[in-house]
């Protein structure tokens, strides 16, 4: 059996909401093996994103333990959490968020740059990356001269930058057609066959269904 | 890393043009002021001291107070003593000095007349238009000749060369004197109009022209590698201890200049920090844009710590951007200051000293603002969290 690369004990969030508290997250435990592709799915507000930001790093837990890639994060600092980010977990987004006044190949480079890596391997690695996504003939364009699907491979392109552990896309497919939402779907599939662990997060049940394993979550909590 | 946060500043002001320029005015003009205070100031004194310098440098001048003229201290053998007592001295020239009418024919006017050993014209170097300065055996034998400012020689002379043809000085009865020399035109010191003053032998002056055994005044030339204004200080010291403070008075221009540049150094070194001022005022522009420019880049600022950028790396990317911005101002300002100071100097007809430890002190100064007023949204920058930066839009 495969070793957990993510790893929620009992894991809580609150918010404080004026005078009430919001249990996005109440008591998640779940684990998730190297080389999975796994869908997170849910209706809004069911926890889905809170549970996406916990994974990656951007959010820390109110209480329980999240171990990412066998380090546990409870207690790490701003720049400790940052690191993990940049080196364990590759984001993919719904609306893309790649840097308007940033080259394709620049928007790839980004993250090598807070990996330390040195300038000729940056640029070697990140042309690596749009080459396997199939871009290589738009490296110099900027975001606002690639269409949408080209502008999330460009996202997965920086996601896959620094060879996380964890690709974490985010409704990926949810500001695209369904032409090439399917192709991106595609993508994220052939990266999973490779060996990547995929983690999905969706309210759609069709894309979810496509992963291997679906874990749904409501009210902040695992349905079973 | 650096290089990147450069460029991205460069980005940053390109997006937003007329807000940069606006904002880096306020630094542009304060590093402009504080260097071209400073350079005029430099320049100023510079060209006080070279017209204090006209004089030579290497000169000082003694006057004995009146009381003491004739008291027996102050007579030929004292430059002797006084070459022989402090050390650094060349050579120590006597003079006396009265205003007298000098006349050719029908031309006259009022003169200066100095009497002065044969050795005075080549100590001052003094250049002759013709002839040449009295010779000692002019002065041992008491002739009456005299040598003519070329102011002088131009009125009695208007149409006919001066040198030996003769003019009646004035004193209780006319005498007549043979021009042996003409001097060129030369500028005026604080102590002597040389255009204006005609020079006769010494011996001539003080036993014949008026009798006198005192010396109106020394001209004290001090030796090649001594420095002036030290000797000064000791021919001061010698002179207390023989005459008191009140028997002479002592003239150097060194000591003058030294204090003229202390004057004009004082003042603009407080000019430039009234200067500097406007360049804090300028570092609170830049806080402001760089305040706009976090809000404006908030969703940047999130993207970037998903990405794995630390808020120590978006700090130093803010920072980097805020010293780009004032540094740039400082160079624009330091153009601008030359500028104005070369249009200032030139107006004034004085030589241009561009003053390089301004521009150090400026660019220092911007640095040190960039750096100041550039913390504070920096910092607010590497604190915001992720998660609600990454949503803003």
């Amino acid at each position: 059996m495969a070793e957990s690369v993510i790893s929620l004990q009992d894991v809580t969030r609150y918010y404080l909401m004026g005078e009430f508290v919001v249990k996005a997250l109440d008591g998640v435990s779940l684990d998730i093996k190297r080389g999975e592709f796994t869908a997170i799915m849910g209706p809004s507000g069911s926890g889905k994103s809170t549970m996406m930001n916990l994974i990656g790093c951007l959010d820390t837990p109110t209480s329980g333990y999240i171990d990412i890639d066998g380090e546990n994060t409870a207690g790490m600092t701003e720049a400790e959490l940052a690191y993990i980010r940049n080196q364990k977990v590759g984001f993919v987004f719904q609306q893309f968020n790649l840097l308007g006044k940033l080259t394709a190949l620049e928007n790839v480079i980004t993250p090598l740059l807070y990996g330390g890596v040195s300038v000729r391997e940056r640029k070697r690695l990140a042309m690596n990356a749009l080459e396997r996504v199939g871009l290589a003939d738009r490296m110099l364009h900027r975001p606002n001269e690639l269409s949408g699907g080209q502008k999330q491979r460009v996202a997965i392109a920086r996601a896959l930058v620094n060879n996380p552990t964890i690709l974490l896309a985010d409704e990926p497919t949810g500001a695209l057609d369904t032409k090439t939402g399917n192709q991106i779907m595609e993508l994220f599939e052939e990266l999973n066959s490779e060996g990547r662990t995929v983690i999905l997060v969706t309210h759609d049940r069709d894309l979810g269904m496509r992963c291997h394993r679906q874990i749904h979550l409501r009210d902040g909590r695992v349905e079973v | 890393m650096i290089l990147e946060n450069i460029k991205l500043a460069f980005n940053a002001m390109r997006g937003s043009k007329m807000r940069t320029a606006l904002s880096l005015l306020g630094i542009v003009i304060g590093v402009a002021s504080v260097v071209a205070i400073l350079t005029i100031g430099d320049s100023a004194s510079k060209s006080i001291t070279d017209s204090i310098a006209i004089g030579g440098l290497d000169m000082i001048t003694i006057y004995p107070s009146s009381g003491q003229r004739s008291n027996g201290t102050f007579d030929e053998a004292f430059g002797d003593m006084l070459s022989r007592d402090v050390e650094g001295i060349e050579t120590v020239l006597p003079q006396n000095n009265s205003t007298v009418r000098v006349r050719n024919g029908k031309e006259s006017k009022s003169v200066s007349v100095a009497g002065v050993l044969s050795s005075y014209g080549d100590a001052l170097n003094l250049e002759y238009n013709d002839g040449s300065f009295f010779n000692a055996m002019d002065n041992i034998n008491r002739r009456q000749v005299v040598v003519l400012g070329s102011t002088v020689a131009k009125d009695l002379f208007p149409s006919q060369l001066a040198v030996g043809q003769y003019v009646s000085l004035f004193r209780n009865q006319a005498k007549s004197y043979l021009v042996v020399g003409v001097l060129e035109p030369k500028d005026a010191t604080f102590s002597l109009s040389y255009d204006n003053t005609i020079f006769i032998p010494y011996n001539t002056y003080a036993q014949r022209f008026i009798r006198t055994t005192g010396v109106g005044a020394y001209v004290v030339k001090i030796a090649e590698g001594y420095d002036t204004i030290a000797v000064s200080d000791q021919v001061t010291e010698y002179l207390d201890d023989i005459v008191g403070t009140d028997g002479y008075s002592l003239f150097s221009p060194a000591s003058l200049a030294e204090m003229a540049n202390q004057i004009t150094g004082t003042f603009s070194s407080f000019l430039a920090m009234i200067a500097a001022i406007s360049l804090l005022v300028g570092g609170i522009g830049i806080m402001n844009i760089m305040l706009v420019s976090v809000a404006e880049r908030t969703k940047e600022i999130g993207i970037r710590k998903a990405l794995g950028a630390s808020p120590n790396v978006i700090r130093g990317q803010f920072l980097v951007e805020a010293l780009t911005l004032t540094l740039l101002g400082g160079l624009l300002g330091i153009a601008l200051g030359s500028l104005l100071s070369f249009a200032v100097t030139n107006m004034l007809d004085w030589s241009l000293h561009l003053s390089y430890a301004s521009f150090i002190l400026a660019m220092g100064f911007s640095m040190f603002v960039g750096i100041f007023f550039g913390w504070y949204p920096a910092m607010k920058a590497s604190r915001l969290d992720p998660i609600e930066a990454l949503n803003y839009e």
